[in-house]
């Protein structure tokens, strides 16, 4: 019986010593909201960071032809499953970079309690929060989606360059909109606007005409709105117009959804406005867009081009670092910086063979340019929309 | 002082009847089956999407769907009571409530089966309030808080003076003597869940009618209708109704004082007060 006991232990000490240098693998991890509140968008999204690993591995595959493997992990779009979902895929899968969390909640908890102690360098594709850019992260936060810092700040100058001095602002109370309230209030203020009523809302309540009173009490006739369209933003917008509460409705990319046009009605939309950011037509988004559509995926859904942006580039810098874990933020930085040779998505074996060379390359993703900034936020472009019809269409490019 | 009436004190009596129509039903399975019941707001969001389907499928006016979504729910919640509830009768109360926790998930997910995620609502547009002598009122709040008197009457009257009325409060007051006067406990059961399920169809149908249905909606009421029926003195109809116009009034009324973010946990303070000053409700309640 002892015999074969260990008989049997050394059979597995035998298959664990010979696993090692059979898995020629380097795995990411893709950590996304597969259950939850997004549960609706993050299928698309994770394809589009499985096709970007696939293109690797077609042309080439990583360093000396080893496999690209994305690890899946579920972040449940809150902090707790975050932090399970990245503790896994960081100690026991043994990552080399992360793509995800989606939610904004759940990546600053897998990044303050996983990745930043382990020095993983991790890109969010969709984490919009401003709170993400304050992170103490030595550099090993990024993310692929301007910061809603930019949409807050944006919005508040476009709304004063359009003659609105005075406005109250209603938000969720979440990462969300509070930070995107937040954003928006000191622009607003510092250019010299008006902010004639300021509160926050829970989600979910009846009747919101008690707020709305409450907001119009400080004179605005204009309502800045923070909410999501689909939601309590609904509700709030119709209590609103019902109401004769505000003559304007301005909201955030959140409110620029089909719902409220297709339970108010279009006709009751007139002074209805959202922002939201707009892809910039360029070279490396058709590209993409030819790629994603043919396995099957809808270019057009939300975060998909960031999705796949942050993959690629986890890729290239870690072709960059030549593996090492701990050099793939520097790397990130050296790949997408503005200068050296352009690499556009599904380019791997050009910039694969550039970087054996030691040329400077430069990532032009699907969704932007990804040039960095000390806080390894990304610029983003915005647009202001009105209702047309059944459907948005721009009113003013926003700066 | 008529903006105070508009917009602080209107919406809280039209929110007030929607929670007092499901503290009712809350108080009559307290009452009654002797246990808090955790579906109850999910059967009111299924009460409310079952009228959304007659409203959209049969294209039935809306106020004629009220009937016809309170009777299905009624059927839904009897069948919930048959499959689930009847068959943990003689085990410890805990479990049965945990088992329509169970249930409502159940509900909830058969919700967004069906009719998804989204919000929906029923009928497109808006429709702006008139004007009563300066106060500003809309046909559906009036409405709410008619049908609401209408139905509470129509419960008091039936408990009273029918002869299945006072088997129901029989059985509240001691089902064992109930069963030993010969009367069926089964039956009374059985009209106990049919009274809840309307009621609760019609909570569910007037929020949908005044904001949007959501797949959530009910769950998020929850919490204030057992504020109410607690608030109220549990057993208590009248207590329930009572209960549901307060919680909904002082719901709208902390704006005024609190930050909004504050306002959903208004629901909450009371019944944290009212269960240390005065646990027994406003009215001392315990059977019908």
């Amino acid at each position: 019986m002892r015999k074969s006991s260990l008989a049997f232990v050394g059979v597995l000490l035998g298959a664990t010593a010979l696993a090692h240098p059979a898995s020629a693998d380097v795995k990411i991890g893709l950590l996304g909201g597969v259950s939850g509140p997004i549960a609706a968008m993050a299928p698309a999204m994770i394809d589009a960071a499985q096709l970007a690993i696939q293109q690797v591995n077609e042309q080439g595959g990583l360093l000396a032809g080893e496999n690209l493997v994305g690890v899946v992990g579920d972040s449940g779009c809150n902090p707790q499953n975050a932090t399970d979902a990245a503790t896994k895929a960081v100690n026991i899968e043994g990552i080399s970079a992360m793509v995800g969390p989606h939610c904004s909640g759940a990546v600053l908890a897998a990044a303050n309690s996983v990745t930043i102690p382990a020095g993983i360098t991790m890109i969010t594709p969709s984490g919009t929060s401003p709170e993400i850019s304050k992170l103490a992260d030595k550099d090993t936060v990024f993310r692929t989606v301007p910061s809603d810092d930019y949409q807050g700040r944006a919005l508040a100058r476009t709304l004063l360059e359009r003659g609105t001095g005075k406005v109250a602002v209603a938000y969720l109370n979440n990462d969300y909109g509070k930070g995107l309230a937040e954003a928006f209030k000191a622009e607003f203020e510092e250019k010299g606007g008006e902010i004639a009523g300021f509160a926050a809302h829970e989600d979910g309540k009846a009747s919101y005409r008690s707020n709305l009173a409450e907001l119009a009490d400080g004179g605005a006739d204009t309502l800045v709105l923070f909410d999501y369209g689909d939601g309590t933003g609904l509700t709030i917008l119709r209590q609103a117009l019902e109401n004769g509460f505000f003559e304007t409705f301005i909201g955030g990319d959140g409110m620029k959804s089909d719902a409220p046009i297709r339970e108010l009605g279009a006709e009751n939309l007139g002074t209805f406005y959202a922002s939201s950011p707009v892809g910039e037509q360029s070279a490396g988004l058709e590209a993409f867009n030819a790629a994603f559509k043919a396995i099957g995926g809808d270019p057009n859904a939300i975060f998909v081009t960031t999705s796949y942006d942050a993959t690629f580039l986890a890729a290239l810098a870690l072709e960059k670092a030549g593996g090492d874990k701990a050099k793939v933020h520097e790397a990130l930085r050296e790949v997408s910086n503005g200068e050296g040779e352009a690499i556009l998505p599904g380019e791997w074996k050009k910039a694969k063979e550039l970087i054996a060379a030691g040329t400077a390359i430069d990532y032009k993703g699907a969704a932007g340019d990804h040039n960095f900034d000390a806080n390894g936020d990304v610029p983003g472009t915005y647009a202001l929309w009105r209702v047309e019809g059944d459907t948005f269409a721009v009113e003013t490019e926003m700066k | 002082m008529l903006d105070l009436i508009n917009f602080y004190l209107v919406p809280g009596i039209v929110l007030g009847s929607i929670y007092a129509l499901g503290a009712v039903g809350i108080t009559l399975v307290f009452a009654i089956l002797r246990y808090a019941h955790l579906a109850h707001g999910d059967l009111a969001t299924l009460g409310a999407f079952l009228a959304l389907a007659v409203v959209s499928a049969i294209g039935l006016p809306v106020y004629a769907a009220l009937p016809v979504a309170m009777i299905v729910t009624a059927g839904v919640a009897v069948g919930v009571d048959r499959l689930f509830y009847d068959y943990l009768r003689e085990r410890p109360k805990i479990v049965t409530v945990m088992a329509s926790l169970g249930v409502a998930l159940m509900i909830r997910s058969l919700v967004q089966v069906i009719w998804g995620v989204d919000a929906e609502s029923y009928t497109r547009g808006i429709s702006r309030p008139e004007n009563w002598w300066g106060i500003r009122l809309k046909d559906r709040e009036i409405a709410t808080v008619a049908v609401m008197i209408g139905l509470v009457l129509a419960l008091q009257l039936f408990l009273l003076r029918t002869k299945w009325g006072k088997a129901m409060r029989a059985m509240s007051d001691n089902p064992d003597l109930a069963l030993l006067s010969g009367i069926d406990n089964r039956k009374v059961v059985t009209l106990t869940w049919i009274i809840v399920g309307g009621l609760c169809a019609a909570s569910g149908y007037f929020l949908g009618l005044n904001t949007e249905l959501k797949s959530l909606m009910g769950w998020q009421m929850l919490l204030p209708m057992f504020a109410a029926a607690i608030l109220g003195g549990v057993g208590r109809i009248e207590g329930a109704v009572i209960g549901g116009l307060v919680v909904g009034i002082a719901e709208e009324l902390s704006v005024l004082v609190l930050p909004s973010e504050y306002k959903a946990a208004m629901a909450f303070a009371i019944l944290l007060v009212m269960l240390l000053v005065r646990p027994t409700g406003l009215l001392r309640g315990k059977v019908l």
